[in-house]
């Protein structure tokens, strides 16, 4: 949920809130004062009765089946009322209403002495509430008056109170009517438009304080996906900084991108220096060694059948010697600042990896039958290990790789190539069982121009550090991984591990 | 008088190593600074094979190539480059130079390539001669050795050079293994350890547009452990 709906929602969810307790406050008002008025009125009835007919306990007595006539007559001009006669204990003794509760009915006494004291003090309660023996589920405003039988002494004790019931509104068309013109019809429209109102001022209010906020992210996105080099993540010039959170935020992130993107440029056009430089000096080298190895090849065949001269030829071919291992050195330089070219591109073609390491076996026999070593293809017969590769470069890639193994590799033993698929993956494993190399120098193997221990052996003039970083190039040209094993005195076995489908 | 050589190279100090060395064995060298005295040298009578530096001032050696071939000229060409990506350019595209050479590289070398491609043009011109007018066939694949035209199912394919005399040789000598190292001596014309690559892929492309099912060849087969080798023409 992005931060401009949560504020939208939270907005809209308190004005909701307080819509509803307005509503509900006006709406008990409202009871309130319609209790009031209807208690003010019956209350004014009974005191009119009770003055007229201050013996109604005896009339009652006297004759109970027209007492039930002589009430409703009394309510003649009350026709929301209904009469009870009670007596002290609060058992109905008679009602107005068409519905004669039952002999024994009792109606709750704390109310009615509650009303009686009402009515002798106005101070005490607007009004009260209590049973409606029609209805005895709902309190409903009621009006009591204390009555006593054959009077001769006022303060005699209470035989019987007058009890009048007020009809609650539900049950009063005319009260759903008010209830509904003057609340839902005004009051409800009114606070809903008010909400409508509030909820397009906050949405409106909202958008306008997130908008930076909503810019920064995209301006976050944009760099994400595009870098630095992709259009200015943040257009325009530098926004003027203050005012608020948001804008200092949008000026730090729009410093920040900009330093990051000097810097990052520095270092790529640092990174293409460097390439670019040794690219050239790999090239400009090469006439100079050509030129130098020619004099002293012509040299060594002139002096080849001079017996006068053999001390001269043994120094001659030391220099020969380096001679070629320097350009060995500078052609893999040159090579591996192509390779690093971010344009380089792959010429991959789809090739039996199996088949791959039988030619390399073929092509490094003599060699390994010279040395002493078995080498051998140990995919499994009918392997068909498929994979698009560029031939060329991951042929260079393994041939690095038994190049490697061999000169590590001491007369009698043996130097394995495998290749098998794995499910959309596939692993061509060169492995011997040569000196080994130890723990501290793996992590360093790949790394240009490290050498372990065996530092620069004349025999490969240093170029060794170059073969494996080489090979690493290679293998991440074709999306893949290169994984060594491998333990002191036991032997080697790297691992290039290619998607089906490089390249 | 040995075989005429043209040397275009305009550092003076190698150019006059290759000469050098060239007369030393015997042949009939002739050094030039640029590409421009390269192509007027060719212009009356052409020489035996020719040996380009790539980067020349003026027309470089991709362009006296090209020159020379548009004017229908097969003499062999050895091209002479710095940086190895050129090497794809000469030889893989296809314009026309028969073989190159990366700086640095050393006498021995050079003088291995130049005899094993003056044999090889030497080969290829008896071939001509001998099989001239011959068509091969093998199956489904059906060689016309002087129109340099391969159909397969009737269908004509299209081949690059090398293509076609790699396939020539296989068609010329079915059901014979030929290691890597054999194709390259046959086919290029010269056996140096590193470039076995350039036959995979030869042999790689040429699957791809002979073969039914180039992931399970049938008509260019592997001999595992040995090389590779045409089928038996079927009877």
């Amino acid at each position: 949920m992005t931060v401009r709906l949560r504020l939208a929602l939270t907005i809209f969810a308190t004005g909701v809130v307080t819509a509803l307790g307005v509503l509900v406050t006006v709406a008990i008002a409202f009871q309130r004062f319609e209790h009031e008025s209807v208690y003010e009125r019956a209350n004014a009835f009974l005191g009119r009765v009770v003055a007229l007919h201050p013996d109604l306990l005896d009339l009652q007595a006297r004759d109970a089946d027209g007492f039930t006539g002589f009430l409703r007559n009394l309510l003649l001009f009350e026709p929301d009322s209904q009469l009870y006669l009670l007596d002290a204990q609060g058992n109905v003794l008679a009602a107005s209403g068409s519905m004669q509760p039952a002999p024994g009915f009792k109606v709750r006494l704390e109310p009615v002495r509650e009303a009686v004291a009402v009515a002798g003090d106005r101070r005490r309660a607007p009004y009260v509430m209590g049973d409606d023996p029609e209805h005895m589920n709902l309190d409903a405003v009621i009006a009591a008056r204390p009555l006593h039988r054959s009077v001769i002494r006022r303060d005699a004790a209470t035989a019987g109170y007058l009890y009048l019931v007020c009809q609650p509104p539900s049950l009063n068309v005319g009260h759903a009517e008010v209830y509904r013109s003057t609340l839902a019809g005004t009051a409800m429209s009114g606070v809903m438009a008010l909400i409508i109102c509030m909820t397009l001022c906050a949405a409106w209010i909202v958008a306008t304080v997130t908008r930076p906020l909503r810019d920064l992210s995209d301006a976050v996105a944009r760099a994400q996906r595009d870098g630095f080099e992709g259009a200015p993540a943040l257009d325009g010039a530098a926004p003027a900084a203050g005012r608020d959170e948001f804008a200092q935020l949008r000026a730090g992130f729009h410093a920040m991108l900009t330093r990051l993107r000097a810097q990052w440029d520095a270092l790529r056009r640092l990174d293409q220096f460097r390439r670019e430089s040794v690219s050239n000096l790999s090239h400009d080298l090469r006439s100079p060694l050509t030129a130098t190895a020619a004099c002293l090849e012509t040299l060594d065949r002139r002096w080849g059948t001079d017996p006068a001269r053999s001390d001269d030829r043994a120094m001659l071919e030391v220099a020969l010697r380096n001679t070629r291992n320097a350009a060995q050195l500078v052609r893999s330089l040159g090579d591996l600042a192509l390779l690093d070219e971010p344009q380089f591109k792959l010429q991959p073609m789809t090739m039996n990896l199996a088949e791959m390491l039988d030619d390399i076996a073929m092509r490094f026999a003599d060699r390994a039958a010279r040395q002493g070593v078995a080498l051998r293809n140990d995919s499994a017969s009918q392997a068909s290990v498929f994979a698009a590769v560029d031939i060329e470069l991951f042929e260079r890639a393994l041939a690095n790789l038994v190049d490697n193994a061999l000169k590590h590799t001491s007369p009698s033993g043996r130097v394995t190539l495998r290749a098998h698929a794995d499910g959309d993956r596939v692993c061509v494993t060169v492995e011997d069982d040569g000196s080994g190399i130890a723990a501290h120098h793996l992590e360093h193997l790949f790394d240009r121009l490290y050498t372990g221990e065996a530092a620069r052996s004349d025999a490969d003039g240093g170029s060794k550090g170059l073969g494996l970083a080489i090979v690493k190039r290679i293998v991440e040209l074709h999306h893949g991984e290169v994984a060594v094993r491998s333990e002191p005195g036991r032997g080697t076995a790297v691992t290039i591990t290619l998607p089906r489908d490089a390249a | 008088m040995g075989s005429a050589i043209l040397v275009a190279e305009d550092q003076p100090d190698i150019r006059d190593l290759i000469a050098l060395n060239l007369r030393q064995a015997g042949y009939d060298v002739t050094p030039v600074a640029d590409g421009r005295a390269a192509l007027d040298s060719q212009a009356d009578r052409s020489s035996d094979l020719l040996i380009l530096d790539l980067m020349m001032p003026g027309l470089d050696g991709l362009e006296v190539c090209k020159a020379l071939r548009a004017k229908g000229r097969a003499t062999p060409i050895l091209m002479l480059t710095a940086k190895s990506t050129e090497l794809d350019r000469v030889l893989g595209l296809e314009l026309g130079a028969d073989d190159y050479l990366t700086k640095p590289f050393s006498m021995a070398e050079l003088l291995a390539r130049v005899k094993a491609l003056l044999r090889r043009a030497d080969l290829m011109r008896q071939a001509q001669q001998a099989h001239g007018g011959s068509t091969l066939r093998n199956g489904e694949i059906e060689i016309v050795v002087a129109r340099r035209d391969v159909r397969v199912r009737g269908q004509p394919v299209e081949l690059t050079a090398l293509e076609f005399d790699l396939l020539l040789h296989f068609a010329q000598h079915p059901g014979h293994v030929f290691s890597r190292a054999q194709l390259l001596d046959a086919v290029w014309g010269y056996s140096h350890e590193g470039y076995e690559h350039t036959v995979t892929t030869h042999i790689n492309r040429l699957r791809a547009k002979l073969e039914a099912d180039p992931m399970h060849p049938a008509v260019i087969l592997t001999a595992r452990g040995a090389g590779y080798k045409m089928r038996d023409a079927p009877a």
